[in-house]
């Protein structure tokens, strides 16, 4: 017979650390997805010492453990006099901002190699084509080149925030207390692992529900080309206004 | 210098420590690997059933190994495998706690991880068989048995790895959380190290520098592996 | 000629294969309509008829890899023996009994379907070492002296995906012959195949009839129907509609349906 006042009090405390969970994710994703743009524009870029480098982040934080990563910031920084006496201390001493500087800089390598497999997959013809109406540098590659590259990425990249909603959990070993670390604390204190778990887990999953429907409706609003032709104007997510309409409105 | 010798085999030395750090990675993750292998099995199996009952679990089973964080999975192993452990002690007349076996702990906990995308990994792979095959088998009178022997296993662990090359890389990486278990792997010894000596950036990097040493050696085998097959396996030329 | 020959021999030679009644249905759509066939030893049984007429679908049957819903199938003899379960269906009650017939029965297939993890020797030996048990080394010779006479002896130990699709088929042929068969059926053996490549295929097929070998051919081969062959059958709509010797349906034997059939295809 589950025990529910056991359950409904471990859930209210798991709850109450959702939000930093949420908190590291965000950032972190939002910090390690800039970060790998400069990492791809750097990996692909012709010049050797702009590539290389590029190319020995993306092998190190790609093949090393996330744990060790986040130690490294967490402990190995402090260890320097440099660190310590820089304007930047009193915000690197933080174990928040240690946890999201370690999760930002290890899926900038892993979002980095999918960005650049979604660049690779833009075919060159339609850069041609685009190079034909006179389009180069920037313009290219906001109008023609982002757009189909995002979205040639954009289901490794759904996969990739999936691991990171489970990363944060690592946090709590550099004492953030996230779910993962509350639910941890719980189960030492009370030895009710399974009830424990299964709360955890469940918060876990509808994040991760949250997470799949959100990247797929993206998905979906992003490739209405790959979309079966509507039978009706209803059967869109954005119908298509009628030709003569569209020609309208766009002259 | 001193930090060298930190890293030696001397007397104050700590290479030898984190190199037994390293083989005991390698074993819980290869352990992990194995266990996996068979609840992958099973759970691929689960999925290409016609029970709906059995396809239900299997698809629980990955949604819930993959989607729940690899630490809390090692953390309800752990302590709830002591649980178990400590009151079956009590049935027999032992006292007090029983810690469960932090090395078996790891190994199932990475091991249950690693059956969930193994089990993707099967199915994939057995899709990938060519049905006409299979009714060839059929055709020639092998028994059910003789056919998964024979013509369905070969070809699915042959499809099966460059999947398996990156479910490996991945319980290789997860295997560095069993250290909050105490367990003295790579991830552990370097903590161990980093804490007594005050060298946490030394130790780290040390330990990081040695996974990836594992990591990339890894990835040498399985792409090995791989063109050995390809080689003879699977040819460009039309197949039916 | 050897057609005379096999001719006068079937009023005499034993029955290596009878097929009686059979119905398939899937889901609503009945394809196969009640057919019967008794092919003799050494008869080359054509089976002609527009897609989706349910030829394949009845040779798929007599191997089992379809179960039939009603009908009886005796093979050299031995009948298959069939029970019916609670929802009516027929289902073999004996599954040893089906893999051995199935192992008397060699089919060749439209797409081939050779082993692509194993070698074209170790496609051929596979079945006769371990469904029948003999002992590898005569397999091996065996299976040597097939390849030579279907022509790819040099392929021995190539991998099928690199071979030709005609060379494919002709592995598959040596394939189902290595299991030394009282019947072999082919299902379609050549669409799959380029137009060059079916001519290499046809002249092995011939090959064995012209040993006297029991054949049931699916095909759309109208030449090997008319010059090869010693019985033809039309199905229709899961029937047969028309039936007998090439002379026959191709003079003015056939039926009306028959005529028209083969007017549309023979270019």
């Amino acid at each position: 017979m589950p025990d529910f006042p056991f359950i409904f009090d471990t859930m209210g405390k798991l709850l109450a650390a959702l939000p930093t969970t949420l908190e590291l994710f965000i950032l972190s994703i939002s910090v390690g997805g800039v970060l790998a743009c400069f990492i791809t524009w750097a990996r692909i870029s012709p010049y050797k010492l702009l590539s290389l480098p590029a190319r020995g982040y993306i092998f190190v934080f790609r093949g090393s453990p996330l744990l060790i990563q986040m130690f490294l910031v967490y402990y190995g920084l402090g260890q320097f006099a440099v660190v310590r006496h820089s304007i930047f201390w009193p915000v690197l001493r933080e174990p928040f901002v240690c946890a999201v500087l370690g999760l930002a800089l290890c899926t900038a390598g892993y979002t980095a190699e999918i960005l650049r497999g979604g660049l690779i997959a833009v075919p060159a013809q339609q850069i041609e084509a685009a190079r034909a109406c006179g389009m180069s540098g920037l313009l290219l590659l906001r109008r023609v080149i982002a757009p189909i590259a995002i979205r040639q990425a954009l289901p490794a990249y759904s996969t990739e925030i999936i691991l990171m909603m489970k990363s944060t959990a690592l946090a709590s070993l550099v004492t953030v207390w996230e779910v993962t670390g509350v639910a941890q604390r719980i189960i030492s204190q009370t030895y009710r692992a399974m009830d424990v778990f299964l709360c955890a887990a469940a918060i876990y999953l509808v994040l991760n529900f949250v997470l799949v429907k959100l990247t797929g409706g993206l998905e979906y609003y992003l490739t209405p080309h790959l979309r079966a032709r509507p039978t009706s104007l209803s059967a869109g997510l954005r119908p298509l206004p009628p030709p003569a309409a569209g020609d309208a409105s766009h002259g | 210098m001193d930090q060298i010798m930190l890293l030696g085999f001397g007397t104050k030395g700590w290479g030898g420590m984190l190199l037994l750090g390293m083989v005991m990675t390698f074993l819980v993750t290869f352990t992990a690997l194995a266990i996996g292998a068979v609840l992958g099995a099973l759970v691929a199996w689960a999925r290409l059933s016609r029970s709906r009952l059995a396809r239900f679990g299997g698809e629980a089973y990955t949604t819930v190994f993959r989607g729940v964080p690899e630490l809390l999975v090692i953390y309800v192993v752990y302590f709830g495998g002591s649980t178990v452990v400590t009151s079956v002690g009590q049935l027999l007349g032992a006292e007090g706690f029983i810690g469960f076996p932090s090395f078996i702990a790891g190994a199932l906990a990475v091991g249950v991880i690693s059956g969930s995308y193994q089990a993707e990994v099967y199915r994939g792979a057995f899709q990938a068989v060519a049905r006409g095959e299979i009714e060839a088998a059929r055709s020639v009178g092998m028994p059910t048995l003789m056919r998964f022997r024979r013509i369905i296993a070969p070809q699915v662990m042959r499809f099966a790895l460059p999947g398996l090359g990156n479910v490996w890389q991945l319980s290789l990486k997860d295997s560095a959380l069993v250290s909050v278990t105490g367990l003295a792997e790579l991830m552990r010894t370097s903590q161990v190290a980093a804490g007594s000596t005050r060298q946490y950036f030394l130790f780290y990097i040390a330990g990081g520098v040695l996974y990836l040493v594992m990591t990339s050696l890894s990835n040498q085998v399985f792409d090995r592996a791989e063109a050995r097959v390809a080689r003879s396996f699977r040819g460009g030329l039309g197949r039916g | 000629m050897a057609d005379t020959a096999r001719k006068s021999a079937r009023g005499v030679a034993p029955l290596a294969l009878s097929v009686k009644g059979i119905h398939k249905s899937f889901g609503q759509h009945q394809v196969l309509k009640g057919i019967s066939l008794d092919a003799h030893e050494g008869d080359v049984i054509s089976i002609l008829g527009s897609s989706g007429s349910g030829k394949s679908t009845f040779l798929r049957c007599i191997n089992l890899l379809e179960t039939p819903d009603d009908g009886d199938i005796t093979v050299a003899g031995e009948q298959v023996k069939l029970r019916r379960t609670g929802d009516g269906h027929l289902q073999p009650s004996d599954r040893k009994q089906v893999d051995r017939i199935r192992s008397e029965l060699a089919m060749v297939f439209q797409s081939f379907n050779l082993w692509s993890h194993r070698t074209i020797l170790e496609n051929l030996i596979e079945a006769p070492v371990h469904v029948q048990k003999r002992p590898r080394a005569e397999c091996i010779l065996e299976a040597e002296a097939l390849l030579e006479k279907v022509g790819i002896a040099d392929k021995r130990n190539h991998y099928p995906a690199h071979l030709s699709g005609g060379q494919q088929q002709r592995a598959a042929i040596a394939r189902a012959l290595a299991m030394k068969p009282k019947a072999m059926l082919f299902d379609e053996p050549t669409s799959a195949l380029d137009p060059e490549l079916v001519g290499e295929v046809l002249k092995v097929m011939r090959t064995l009839a012209e040993e006297g070998r029991t054949m049931l051919v699916v095909t759309h081969e109208m030449g090997f129907a008319r010059d090869v062959s010693s019985r033809v059958m039309f199905l229709h709509q899961g029937k047969v509609d028309a039936e007998g010797t090439p002379q026959e349906m191709f003079g003015d034997g056939g039926s009306e349906r028959f005529r028209q059939f083969i007017s549309n295809t023979i270019r």
